[in-house]
């Protein structure tokens, strides 16, 4: 049975590798907006053990530097830093030259932030220099920064031009989106401004997860009656608020998926269409022959099932390459998101969806092949 | 020459392998379309946003008003000078403005970022096109507030006469302003002192917007504002001010839709080639009678391109017929210069659906010219024997 199924498949060449191909293809991209959608929220770099503290009216309020004593004297508190968007313009407003520009407190940075690998010398270099910064090494690469250059990023938020040494690349085990940011010492602009002592937010490492929901509660009480209110939340959930204010694009996406899968199950019942009327004559002869109408249904089922598979194979196989590929695109035009890894879920999703479309395709052709009476199927000329 | 009449005829004959393939294709065109419409609607929110001769004024080195604040004294110097124009009363025609951003909850319980200006009368009187559209303007120390339209039923808390807490004070919404469509309706507009001193921010603005005496003066003020020694702040004229806005958000939407219409167009081009093999195949007997009765090896290439091509643009018309609902759809996204949420609506633009039926006859031309070309080249012998 599977020998027919297989000659079946390769009567005509042409358009059953068309048809997978462009199963392939769909599958790709759905599977890109899927890995787009997760890279967007950033869950792939957020530590489980972090948790974020900013104003609570929204990111463009700042808050007394004080709080961050109050903050590291809660239970739970490991380490605490401090982190300020400094923005600025490098080179140019072209978006290749935008990255993330932090400034932190490189006393405090390396205990809050443990993934990001720098040697001891190199945070040591940071910490001596109040105009030494360091940078990931995707970043560093990018712009062919060696140790010791010297850039100047042009403030815009803060009216001060800051002239910056490189002391130190770190990476990131995992997440090369990470490696794309710049931190230096916010001081060197504190200084500038003139000491105003304002911090955008605090990022704050816990002993354990656990302790996350309560630490939470208790940094938003401590300052409840304050008059610069706190929202506390985890890095997950800091980065997602950045997704959800992209507005519906969640929605945006899940209707393009839905569009892309619509095309694709026309073009596959298509080509089953296609491929069953052709064989109407040939069906009869295989009941004629003995094969009962269940055979028969399962040889046309299996044979779109293998459509859908093959093309869902594919699809896995080369995807790694496309979703390269685009997202080095995207780089260069400074749209960085999380690496576009596929996780544990890509292969699921695009097997289920080829396994479904290869059934859904075969249903219509099948059954037509099952209830077709022997006579008509042979009076038939194909 | 063979008339167009035969190709429309023969993609008939096939009803059903047709009609597939051309919704196959039809969905491409849909999503294309949908994109490409939101970009089109926010390009339209922002332009209307812009006057051609209103002028612009952030702190020097800013570039939106969310990053801008300067004392009001610079306002005040800024409004007294002499290229600003004057209304009938003898005042110029200037608006000190304050951005503030506040977090709140849409409706689904997700969080947007939204946008309060703070304005006085003169922000009335620089966009004539904004009006109140139910209930009435705010008054000055009554912590009132006034809503865009886009708004409405988005958050959470905001309907006419519903209470809201924005920083230390309360306020109420007394009216819902038509923003014609501009960028503001996504806005919560209120008095500039009040929201200062309720976000504790007070004496200052995030921006001064000037009216020129006309378009052509624009360039004047503009040199006006930047040589004065007094302050220091840059000046641009508001259509290129919510250009450079509209760009960065809509061209995240243009490369979106170029990068799904290229993936989607190589998968329909592939249906497209299937449906014009089994054209080609089925006819091969015609074929051969057309080359017999002496049509050129070229003329048969080109009968079947064009018969993609009319597949192609039925595909394209459907598409654009199925995307036609999304005109006036609702959708929000950030402007990533201000970090807040636009509300805008989709816009299915002459242009936008143009670029969707060309699409879809590409993908299908382009799909076609292997079979057209195959169907040219074979032998009549050969065709003859395989009909």
């Amino acid at each position: 049975m599977f020998k027919l199924i297989r000659r079946n498949l390769l009567r005509n060449k042409r358009r059953t590798i068309l048809t997978v191909l462009s199963i392939a293809i769909a599958l790709i991209l759905l599977s890109f907006l899927d890995l787009l959608l997760a890279a967007m929220s950033g869950v792939n770099s957020a530590n489980a053990n972090r948790l974020v503290v900013r104003h609570a009216i929204s990111l463009t309020f700042s808050m007394p530097a004080a709080y961050e004593q109050r903050l590291a004297a809660l239970e739970h508190v490991e380490g605490i830093t401090i982190m300020n968007w400094f923005q600025g313009r490098y080179i140019d407003d072209r978006p290749e030259n935008f990255f993330p520009r932090f400034g932190t407190d490189p006393d405090t940075f390396p205990d809050v932030f443990p993934e990001l690998a720098l040697s001891p010398g190199e945070i040591d270099a940071w910490r001596a220099e109040r105009t030494a910064f360091i940078a990931g090494r995707a970043l560093a690469e990018e712009k062919g920064w060696e140790i010791g250059d010297v850039i100047t990023v042009e403030g815009d938020i803060y009216p001060v031009d800051i002239e910056l040494t490189l002391r130190g690349v770190f990476t990131h085990p995992t997440d090369e989106a990470a490696e794309r940011v710049l931190y230096f010492d916010w001081q060197y602009v504190e200084e500038a401004l003139g000491n105003p002592g304002q911090i955008n937010s605090f990022y704050v490492l816990l002993d354990s997860p656990d302790n996350m929901n309560e630490t939470i509660a208790q940094a938003e009480a401590m300052f409840e009656n304050s008059p610069d209110q706190v929202r506390a939340e985890t890095e997950a959930a800091f980065f997602l608020s950045f997704l959800e204010m992209m507005g519906n694009i969640q929605f945006l996406f899940s209707a393009i998926g839905l569009a892309v899968i619509a095309s694709i199950f026309f073009i596959t019942v298509n080509t089953m269409a296609m491929a069953s009327r052709e064989r109407t004559t040939e069906v009869a002869v295989l009941r004629t022959l003995g094969f009962t109408r269940s055979r028969v249904l399962a040889i046309v089922l299996f044979e779109s099932l293998a459509v859908g598979v093959l093309g869902a194979a594919i699809g896995l196989a080369v995807m790694p390459v496309v979703t390269g590929a685009i997202s080095s695109v995207l780089a260069t035009q400074g749209i960085t998101f999380s690496e576009l890894r596929l996780d544990d879920r890509t292969p699921t999703l695009v097997m289920g969806i080829g396994v479904f479309l290869g059934l859904a395709a075969g249903l219509v052709p099948a059954l037509q092949a099952m209830n077709m009476k022997i006579v008509d199927g042979l009076r038939r000329v194909a | 020459m063979i008339p167009v009449k035969y190709n429309v005829r023969s993609l008939f004959v096939r009803k059903a392998n047709t009609l597939m393939t051309i919704v196959s294709i039809a969905f491409v065109v849909l999503v294309y379309v949908g994109v490409l419409a939101l970009g089109a609607g926010l390009r339209v929110a922002f332009t209307a946003s812009g006057d051609n001769s209103t002028v612009i004024v952030l702190r020097d080195g800013a570039n939106s008003e969310m990053e801008s604040y300067f004392p009001t004294e610079t306002h005040r110097i800024l409004a007294s000078m002499p290229g600003v124009a004057r209304d009938a009363d003898g005042e110029p025609l200037a608006s000190g403005e304050t951005m503030t951003l506040q977090i709140l909850e849409r409706l689904d319980g997700s969080e947007t970022n939204a946008v309060l200006r703070g304005v006085e009368d003169g922000a009335f009187d620089l966009r004539p096109y904004i009006r109140i559209a139910e209930g009435r303007r705010f008054v000055p120390g009554q912590t009132e507030i006034i809503i865009g339209d886009q708004l409405e039923g988005e958050v959470g808390d905001l309907e006419l006469g519903s209470a809201i807490d924005l920083g230390r004070f309360t306020f109420t919404v007394v009216g819902i302003f038509d923003s014609g469509g501009s960028s503001y309706g996504s806005e919560i507009w209120g008095n500039a002192q009040e929201f200062g001193d309720s976000f504790r921010r007070q004496n200052y603005y995030s921006s001064t917007r000037l009216m020129a005496e006309s378009p052509a003066q624009v360039e004047a003020l503009i040199e006006e504002i930047e040589s004065s020694q007094q302050i220091n702040v840059t000046a641009q004229d508001e259509p290129a001010y919510f250009e450079a806005q509209s760009n960065i958000s809509s061209g995240v939407f243009l490369r979106l839709g170029n990068l799904i219409a290229i993936m989607m167009g190589f998968g329909a081009c592939f249906a497209a080639a299937n449906t014009m093999y089994a054209q080609v195949a089925a006819r091969s007997k015609e074929i051969a009678t057309l080359r017999v009765l002496g049509f050129r090896r070229r003329t048969i290439l080109s009968v079947f391109v064009l018969e993609a091509a009319v597949l192609g643009l039925a595909a394209g018309a459907l598409g654009a017929l199925l995307a036609l609902p999304l005109n006036g759809l609702s959708a929000g996204t950030t402007n990533f210069m201000t970090f807040s949420e636009v509300r805008f609506m989709l816009r299915t633009t002459p242009d936008v659906l143009g670029a969707g039926v060309l699409v879809a006859t590409l993908t299908a031309v382009v799909g076609g010219f292997f079979p057209a070309l195959s169907a040219s080249r074979a032998p009549i012998t050969t065709l003859l024997r395989e009909g």
